[in-house]
């Protein structure tokens, strides 16, 4: 780790002409506003760990109705929402009620295990979920030949996007994963495995597991950049001892009381009912927050704290190389650039 | 140390509207009781992004969890001139 010799004024910073060609790239992102949705209570396969079928909200009413749906999405973009993330429990099982929302905000991502192809006219990001090879998935998703079905249902299109989920079990197979979507043309993007509240099986990390997750990571960008999407800062972040909460201080309004900016204010998590819980709202609910090291939420927590990461040219650019990452992943048509940072950088404290 | 604070007013004010890029309204004219959020429009990364060239301008370190407190050019000001004048 490389402490900086002093604190450099922000423009300085940003006098530099790289750091100042991504930083006006990136910051034409910043008028999005995100929440989620729940569109389903249903699912067609049942993942050990699965976040959605922990507490309370799997067992909301399941709302079919698209005008109730475009009312609600109406009434969302008039409060400022621009980007919708349309989630649990498996939103293909819906997709007229995905092309509803997006008619009416056609920014946003939705979550699918990928065994149903979404219609091409859904023009949102389209996260695939991987846990392993097709073995480790028939094991602990009890669906076979998941990636199989994936690649032939999104080969292609620009819209979809593997998340590889990190467990204990799995660190290994994410190299086969890699290379057959490197294969395929195809891209990847790195979750990590986040305990539900009260889960204690054998997908929760552990020290020893996020050090070897941190290197297998590290081993694959390297050697496939182009289909990696990824940073060494979102390495280091994901993989820290102490999950995304405690470094940075979670933004979502689960674990953040402000309501007047930022998540606190505007970000909801709707149920399949249409209702949401301010208590309960985050990007991946009944997540254990001292556990969480979500790609989702990091994307809006690490993103958030752009101050305290504006102390010197290599910590902001490990920032921007983050925030590339998130727009990558979750903007459709956004492409990322080359990372600015490879030298692993101690994420700024709270203060 | 302290500033003038009508001079730190028009001077927020014109990094604000440098920032945001907005039009219509100049440092003199901008009303500095007009809330930021509700009838700006400005939301947590523009305030941070505020926060950054305030921090240049005067030498002094916001808080980021004193960005829901700033939600005027006047509050800011006078949260400007405390900081300066604690010595913060």
């Amino acid at each position: 780790m490389i402490v900086p010799a002093r604190e450099y004024k922000f423009s300085e910073i940003i006098a530099d002409p790289v750091i100042r060609e991504r930083w006006n790239k990136v910051r034409r992102y910043f008028f999005l506003r995100e929440s989620t949705y729940d569109m389903s209570n249903r699912c067609n396969i049942r993942c050990e760990g699965c976040y959605y079928f922990a507490g309370e909200k799997q067992f909301a009413e399941e709302n079919r109705d698209p005008a109730a749906w475009r009312q609600l999405l109406e009434a969302e973009k008039a409060r400022g929402i621009t980007f919708v993330v349309l989630a649990g429990a498996e939103p293909s099982l819906v997709p007229e009620l995905c092309e509803v929302c997006h008619g009416v905000i056609p920014l946003g991502a939705i979550a699918s295990n990928g065994l149903h192809r979404l219609p091409p006219g859904i023009d949102y990001r389209i996260h695939l979920s991987v846990w392993g090879n097709d073995r480790t998935s028939l094991a602990i998703r009890k669906a076979p030949d998941m990636l199989v079905r994936q690649m032939a249902n999104y080969q292609n299109d620009p819209r979809a996007v593997w998340v590889y989920t990190f467990t204990p079990v799995n660190i290994d197979e994410a190299r086969e994963v890699t290379e057959i979507l490197a294969k395929g043309g195809l891209q990847i993007t790195f979750n990590m495995f986040s305990s539900p509240v009260g889960y204690k099986g054998p997908l929760r990390h552990t020290p020893q597991t996020l050090a070897k997750t941190a290197q297998v990571m590290t081993e694959l960008l390297a050697e496939f950049p182009e289909t990696v999407l990824f940073s060494p800062y979102n390495i280091l972040t994901h993989t820290r001892p102490h999950g995304l909460h405690e470094l940075f201080s979670c933004s979502y309004p689960r674990m953040n009381q402000a309501t007047d900016i930022g998540l606190g204010r505007t970000f909801r998590q709707y149920r399949t009912n249409l209702q949401w819980d301010r208590e309960a709202a985050c990007c991946v609910p009944d997540t254990d927050c001292d556990d969480c090291r979500h790609y989702a939420a990091g994307s809006a927590v690490v993103t958030a704290r752009m101050y305290r990461h504006a102390t010197d040219p290599l910590t902001f650019s490990a920032w921007l190389d983050y925030v590339d990452t998130y727009l990558a992943v979750w903007v459709k048509g956004y492409a990322k650039g080359p990372n600015l940072c490879e030298t692993p950088v101690i994420p700024p404290p709270n203060q | 140390m302290n500033t003038d604070l009508p001079q730190t007013i028009t001077r927020i004010a014109e990094i604000i509207i440098n920032t945001l890029q907005l039009e219509d309204v100049t440092p003199q004219t901008f009303d500095p009781d007009l809330d930021l959020v509700d009838e700006v429009g400005i939301d947590s990364m523009d305030l941070a992004t505020i926060a950054l060239v305030l921090r240049d301008e005067y030498g002094i370190r916001i808080d980021e969890d004193d960005y829901p407190k700033l939600t005027t050019v006047q509050i800011i000001a006078e949260y400007i001139n405390t900081k300066l004048t604690s010595g913060e």
